[in-house]
């Protein structure tokens, strides 16, 4: 064995450097560092929740698992109930019920808080690939006036299978996915752990509510990262105090695998089920921000949201997903705030110059020129689109080839356009050729 | 203007050409040819039957019936003998019997790939049967990769995409790892050396995951003319075949010319150079527009005769007309080139080894080899590119002054008798097979007791455990690492990393013109190198080591760079060893440490050196395995300056030779002598594996060492110059009688 670890640092010293070493990322040992593995089955306290003589680690109590048991063995799980009336941020888990049917527009089917299954997985590494593990599933959902959240989590990968059957046996009570992310990352990754122990990827088929996207559309531009910790943080008045980040998680997974002692664990356990609650803010929110129901006032229990460049985002989702009563209602914001960045308008012009409402269009592209801080592109593509309206809509070329030479003045005196590459010099000649163009109908109508 | 001539008339002339040494003829042959057997599809007959196809030859029938029978095989097939039926036909048939059946082609590389399925689709649509065939590789859009995971009928994929895409990722190819019938490995005899034993350890890999989705798919392999199909085969699949190699197929008249250039320099017999006379040559062919492929070793030659050919006949034909084709070319080049000589818009080409195998150029006419090509097979395979089933071709293999160029061309029996070189690959390289055992641990995890191989793998599963890349529970050996494994691991190189070349003539618009591994940027693109690209000159303004960038800018000089590699060595283990009267023979460990020290500037018209400069680059560490002779009781008469010299001409000797005698290129495998030799403080000639751990050359070489010997001593003996020549053992050494002392010396080893 040693003549093998001999000869593999021989040869790695030089195949090392051409980032072909093994463990790059692991912990490489050095004898006096290697630590021994403890076994965990052969530390001797029990704690008396097991109903079997089986012997957990002490380590485990502070954390609060069970030891679980069925036909395909062994795993632990820690399960906690949340009253309805628990507050995490601003939300109450109770508004869940209220803004449930909110959630009908994302399959056109009534929601029932008892048909979401919530789900978060804590993985040993990253994508998608075949040996990418879940080494803790985290589930919740409400039952019996209650939102219970379960954690499951594996000792060692023999335990996998145990743990997935666990799982197994509980989805088909739910219609519904919570989650974020999951639609690309841990329903494929929970797929791809069933076809690996042997089940089939079809076993269950939900109904993907996931979040991720809903808060792109809608926050990719004013909060800098779409993280869930930085969006609950930021929306959802949620503060994480000494919060493990989830990146940290498969390390201190791995310390545990090498040493046996469960503490690193408890914060990657606090941390999951932080993401669970947060997840089930999430959908009280957009819950909401969906509900159908105008009596009782559009965004009464939400606060409006406050920058035009949200207001719209937020209307162009609500649009998409068919309510567009609750979008006008933002998009008038917009053109009252004084304040609105010339991007909001343009973004919302577009969608007006699409749907055909010329007038609000011509209004904000109007708005945009006129703006305080009116330089650089996004101004000059306001210009274009005057120009494009009144040539092409009003044919008054008149007034087209005034915003034509304003455009094309804007586009010469910046200082920040100075610098052109292919695509400035194709504008520029572009703006030329309308000019052109535009002088000389305007000149054929006045001779 | 002069009428053109035909290539019957330029034969005639090449006969008379007093400098044609040697003339064989390759006799044509009658295609062999069998009924289409009776269980093919009448679906799949009428399509054949339209694209003229109403028979089979006789290898591939072989093959189909054989296929059908239930075994694996090989088959053997030069050069456009239809070989892709041999494959083609029972995939097609079985998947017309069932729509379930899946199958898997591998191309060594994505451009044969990309040829494959055009003409696969073709039949298929004459077929009328709905087959979906796909490639699979970097340039294939998400969308279409949903749709090939699912629905493929055969995926045409190479073997990198194997390792780092497909099998990674293998549950979301269940219908494809379930119902899969058939794995084709075409061009299996590239599959050699440190890229095969990869690729041998990637269908392991392969295998384990059709046993757990419960397929047992056969192997269809196809090959250029080796010495050990069967074996090989048999090795990067772990299955026993059948070898298939009645080829059917008919050919043209081939004339396969040597060409020896004529001598110089008498006493130092020093001939002309080769690249001279295959500029001649070429010349003459195409100037009467007769389509001509000419193969140099490497790179640098074959810039250097491209610009040379587009230079003489640019007024006639213009330059565009004659391309260079090599690694390093952008891909959407090197496609352009293959349509060009397809269709005839291009009249010529320069290529390096690159263009050896199966990518569709077409039928050329003429094939100049500038040198000895280093083997048998690879000569052959060159060969192949002139002259398809009709019509006469024209081979000419122009000798250069190297001893195994002159070896060949004056022994030529030993050329046209001798049987191709055997294939060697090593899956059981420690560093190669643990980089695939964690691929394959992320994949599925171990049992104990399981096989990889025929190695003992219990050893390398618990060293994995300690690194903590695996964790062990029960019985099984669990993945347990943050990272994606073989993303860490390159099937192609030892040098991972390539560097990047960057032309920066025009400060607005720089570009990327180029890439090339590691080991060759030492020597090829160090500060002030003159690099060749397409028959331009560049030199290297900055070679910035660290990010592995090359800054290269235009220029036009009258000259070109040669760099020195400064080598040291040290034993490590002697794990074997043969000891004879004054000598013996060792096989072991060994560190190697190479530097680039210095460069030659060398003018282009007179090969004269006309300047030389420091290369400064860091030192790169190799721990390989060896082969090594020593000395044990040197003759006190010789005086120790001499005997380096002597020992330093048996080397180049020995370089030469071994190539031959174990299959591999001449850069896998590397020559060295010292005087005094670190360990042991002997006189010692070294002869090394150029790869991490090694891929099993030296071994080789220690096992047939004295038929090394004996070619080694043959080729001196039989060398026409006066006492030494570069075309033997150099002309480094002074004094009379250096042949008849390295002969003396050869014989004690």
């Amino acid at each position: 064995m040693s003549g093998l670890r001999d000869r593999m640092n021989r040869l790695r010293g030089t195949s090392a450097a051409a980032g072909n070493g093994i463990g790059t990322d692991a912990a490489i040992s050095s004898p006096e560092e290697t630590v021994k593995r403890l076994d965990p089955a052969t530390e001797p306290v029990t704690t008396d929740e097991t109903e079997e003589d089986e012997i957990l680690h002490t380590g485990w109590q502070p954390i609060g698992v069970k030891l679980q048991r069925n036909s395909e063995g062994t795993f632990l799980l820690r399960q906690i109930r949340y009253p309805l009336d628990y507050k995490h941020g601003t939300h109450r888990l109770n508004e869940l019920g209220a803004a449930a049917s909110g959630l009908s527009a994302f399959h056109g089917e009534p929601v029932e808080p008892e048909q979401v299954l919530f789900l978060d997985l804590e993985t040993t590494g990253l994508g998608i690939g075949a040996g990418n593990v879940p080494f803790m599933v985290g589930i919740a959902y409400m039952q019996y006036g209650q939102f219970i959240v379960e954690q499951a989590l594996i000792r060692h990968p023999a335990e996998e299978r145990a743990m997935l059957a666990y799982i197994e046996s509980k989805l088909p009570a739910y219609r519904y996915l919570a989650t974020y992310n999951g639609r690309t990352f841990d329903w494929p990754v929970m797929q791809n752990r069933f076809i690996m122990n042997g089940r089939s990827r079809k076993i269950w088929e939900p109904l993907h509510l996931d979040f991720l996207h809903p808060s792109r559309s809608i926050w990719k531009n004013t909060l800098t990262s779409c993280k869930l910790s930085h969006v609950e943080e930021e929306r959802l008045g949620i503060e994480r105090v000494d919060d493990v980040p989830g990146s940290l998680a498969p390390q201190l997974y791995f310390q545990y695998l090498a040493e046996g002692d469960p503490e690193p664990l408890a914060g990657v356990f606090r941390h999951n089920e932080i993401d669970m609650l947060s997840l089930a803010c999430l959908a009280i929110r957009f819950g909401h921000l969906l509900h159908s129901d105008e009596q009782q006032g559009a965004f009464g229990v939400l606060p409006l949201p406050s920058e035009p460049e949200e207001q719209v985002r937020t209307g162009l989702w609500l649009e998409k997903m068919g309510l567009s009563g609750r979008a006008e209602q933002l998009f008038a914001l917009v053109l009252n705030t004084e304040s609105a960045a010339i991007s909001a308008l343009l973004m919302l012009a577009a969608r007006d110059k699409k749907a055909g409402n010329w007038q609000r269009a011509v209004l904000l592209w109007q708005k945009a020129v006129e703006h305080p801080y009116t330089y650089g592109s996004s101004a000059i593509a306001a210009y274009i689109e005057l120009a494009m309206f009144y040539e092409h809509k009003l044919k008054d070329y008149v007034s087209a080839l005034q915003y034509t030479t304003e455009a094309l003045e804007l586009a010469l005196g910046n200082p920040l356009l100075q610098r052109r590459d292919a695509k400035k010099r194709a504008e520029l000649d572009g703006l030329r050729n309308r000019k052109e163009r535009l002088q000389r109908k305007a000149g054929r109508m006045h001779g | 203007m002069l009428r053109k001539k035909n290539l019957s008339q330029l034969i005639e002339g090449l006969r008379t050409n007093e400098n044609v040494i040697n003339w064989h003829e390759v006799e044509p042959i009658e295609a062999t040819t069998r009924p289409m057997p009776e269980s093919v599809d009448d679906r799949i007959k009428a399509a054949l039957a339209k694209r003229g196809i109403e028979q089979l030859y006789s290898h591939q029938c072989t093959a189909y019936e054989t296929i059908r029978k239930g075994e694996n095989v090989v088959a053997v097939t030069p050069t456009a003998s239809g070989k892709t039926l041999c494959y083609n036909l029972p995939v097609l048939q079985a998947i017309a019997e069932d729509d379930a059946s899946r199958a898997l082609y591998l191309f060594p590389t994505k451009a044969l790939a990309q040829d494959q399925k055009s003409e696969l689709n073709e039949i298929i649509a004459e077929m009328g049967i709905d087959i979906k065939s796909f490639t699979y590789d970097g340039d294939t859009s998400p969308a279409i990769r949903q749709i090939v995971k699912n629905v493929g009928h055969i995926v045409i994929t190479n073997p990198d995409m194997l390792h780092s895409a497909i099998l990674p990722h293998h549950t979301k190819w269940v219908s494809l790892f379930s119902n899969l019938k058939y794995i084709v490995i075409d061009e299996l005899h590239t599959y050699r050396g440190v890229f095969g034993s990869h690729v041998a350890n990637v269908i392991r890999r392969l295998q384990r995951i059709c046993k757990f989705y419960g397929s047992d798919p056969l192997f269809i392999c196809t090959s250029a003319t080796i010495a050990n199909p069967k074996e090989l085969a048999e090795q990067l699949t772990g299955k026993p075949m059948r070898l298939i190699d009645d080829n059917g197929a008919p050919r043209g008249r081939k004339h396969f010319v040597f060409y020896n250039p004529p001598i110089v320099n008498k006493p130092l017999n020093l001939r002309k150079s080769a690249t001279v006379e295959v500029n001649q040559l070429a010349k003459e062919f195409l100037s009467n527009k007769v389509q001509t492929i000419v193969f140099a070793r490497s790179r640098v030659r074959v810039e250097l005769i491209l610009s040379h050919l587009q230079e003489i006949v640019k007024n006639e034909l213009g330059a565009k007309s004659i391309r260079g084709y090599r690694g390093g070319y952008l891909p959407n080049q090197r496609r352009e080139i293959e349509r060009g000589l397809r269709n005839g818009e291009i009249l010529g080409v320069v290529s390096t080894n690159a263009l050896e195998l199966g990518v569709d150029i077409g039928q050329l006419q003429v094939c100049i080899m500038s040198g000895y090509p280093g083997s048998v097979a690879s000569t052959w395979q060159q060969a192949g590119r002139a002259g398809r089933r009709h019509g006469e071709a024209v081979v000419v293999m122009v000798a250069s002054n190297t001893p195994i160029d002159q070896y060949v061309v004056q022994n030529p029996e030993y050329f046209f008798e001798r049987s191709p070189e055997s294939a060697r690959i090593n899956p059981e390289n420690l560093l190669i097979l643990v980089d695939h055992m964690r691929c394959a641990a992320y994949e599925l995890p171990f049992k104990k007791g399981e096989e990889f191989g025929p190695a003992e793998i219990t050893d390398i599963l618990e060293y994995l455990v300690e690194e903590r890349v695996l964790t062990q529970a029960g019985g099984t050996f669990y993945w347990a690492n943050q990272s994606f494994p073989a993303h860490e691991v390159s099937l192609r190189s030892a040098a991972q990393e390539n560097v990047v070349i960057i032309d920066q003539s025009d400060v607005a618009n720089v570009r990327i013109i180029g890439e090339m591994d590691r080991f060759s940027a030492m020597t090829l693109l160090h500060d002030e190198a003159i690099y060749l690209h397409e028959g331009v000159q560049f030199q290297v303004e900055k070679l910035d080591w660290e990010h592995k960038k090359a800054y290269v800018r235009e220029v036009d000089v009258e000259y070109y760079t040669d760099a020195n590699l400064a080598v040291k060595l040290k034993v490590l283990s002697i794990d074997r060893t043969k000891s004879r009267e004054t000598t013996s023979i060792n096989y072991g460990d060994a560190a190697v440490n190479i530097m680039a020290t210095m460069f030659k500037k060398i003018r282009l018209t007179s090969f004269e050196n006309i300047g030389y400069g420091p290369i400064k680059l860091p030192e790169e560490e190799l721990h390989t395995s060896a082969t090594w002779v020593e000395i044990k009781e040197a003759d006190s008469s010789i005086e120790t300056k001499t005997l380096e010299q002597l020992l330093m001409g048996i080397a180049n000797v020995i370089r030469h030779i071994v190539p031959i005698h174990v299959m591999c290129d001449r850069n896998d495998i590397h020559v060295v002598s010292q005087i005094r030799a670190e360990h042991s403080q002997l006189p010692t000639i070294f002869i090394y594996d150029h790869y991490p751990g090694g891929i099993g050359l030296a071994e080789d070489v220690y096992k047939r060492f004295d038929e090394i010997k004996a070619a080694a001593i043959n080729l001196v003996r039989r060398c026409p110059c006066e006492d030494g020549c570069p075309s033997c053992i150099g002309t480094e050494i002074e004094g009379m009688n250096a042949k008849k002392k390295s002969l003396l010396l050869m014989e004690g080893l």
